[in-house]
């Protein structure tokens, strides 16, 4: 199948776009937050276990009882680390799945055929799809780099011949 | 128990929060977005607490907002925003709407909690 240069690049766009969109499937499974639940689970359920066994050994053997006890603060004090990095694995998958989001629709933009170049999605627009501060800084900081390129170059272009500087 | 009715269009997200409000002994209703929310409303529920996203597809967290304000049952529920913004434009939206607190992500457990049961009714 042969393009021409700008089909070509709305391909791409479109490609990017579908490419991306399966990364995104990927990340929202929360197969590692599902881990980290059935583990702290697991690690309550053994720990009720260890409790029990500390209470039907609290005269038998006084030290057993004390380990058992030991262990059970020890899981609760696991269990909670776990809960809270599940949480906050959580969290970053949705602001990681918002910003892929966002790609993908400015990607889409940029593949569709029916709008002319130039207006299919402008800084502001792209501007406009951001949810957090962080893509906003992300998008001032790659503006300047930019500008500061594009200003670079124009001066190469317009060094006069031979000129080293 | 107090009920909450949490409204995220991530279902790892939901079903993260009914598990941190469950495990601290709340009951929890959840919808994936403003729209639903509403839904879920008007057939009768009557959260204690909204814990409400920004961003959603159909009707975003500021839309439920001025529409859960205009609600009879919800015109006085506290409303806690949890979202990746961190603040600015759509924090200033999301006060004028009525929300009563926010939380950026990623937030602590401990910290939701404590904010829940800021505004949590006496009883």
């Amino acid at each position: 199948m042969l393009f021409d240069a700008e089909a070509g690049e709305y391909l791409v766009c479109a490609v990017l776009a579908a490419q991306v969109g399966e990364l995104r499937g990927r990340i929202d499974t929360g197969a590692t937050v599902e881990l980290l639940w059935q583990t702290t689970d697991v690690l309550s359920q053994l720990s009720g276990l260890v409790a029990e066994l500390a209470k039907r050994c609290s005269d038998s053997d006084p030290n057993l009882n004390e380990e058992c006890n030991a262990a059970v603060a020890a899981e609760a004090e696991i269990t909670r680390s776990l809960e809270n990095l599940a949480f906050t694995q959580a969290q970053r998958n949705d602001f990681t799945c918002q910003t892929v989001d966002c790609v993908v629709t400015a990607l889409e933009r940029l593949a569709a055929t029916d709008a002319p170049v130039g207006a299919r999605l402008s800084p502001n627009d792209l501007a406009a799809l951001y949810v957090s501060e962080d893509q906003r800084q992300v998008h001032d900081a790659a503006t300047r780099q930019f500008a500061a390129a594009a200003l670079r170059n124009g001066a190469e272009r317009h060094k006069p011949e031979g000129s080293a500087q | 128990m107090p009920a909450i009715l949490v409204l995220d269009d991530s279902a790892t997200m939901v079903m993260s929060l009914s598990r941190i409000l469950k495990n601290a002994g709340y009951e929890v209703e959840s919808a994936s977005n403003g729209k639903e929310g509403m839904a879920k409303l008007a057939g009768g529920l009557k959260p204690s607490v909204i814990l409400t996203d920004i961003n959603m597809p159909q009707m975003d967290g500021i839309a439920f907002i001025k529409e859960a304000r205009k609600a009879a049952s919800t015109r006085f529920t506290p409303i806690i925003v949890l979202t990746t913004e961190s603040g600015g434009q759509k924090r200033d939206e999301a006060r004028a709407a009525g929300a009563s607190a926010w939380l950026t992500k990623p937030t602590e457990p401990n910290e939701l909690l404590t904010a829940l049961k800021q505004l949590l009714p006496s009883k």
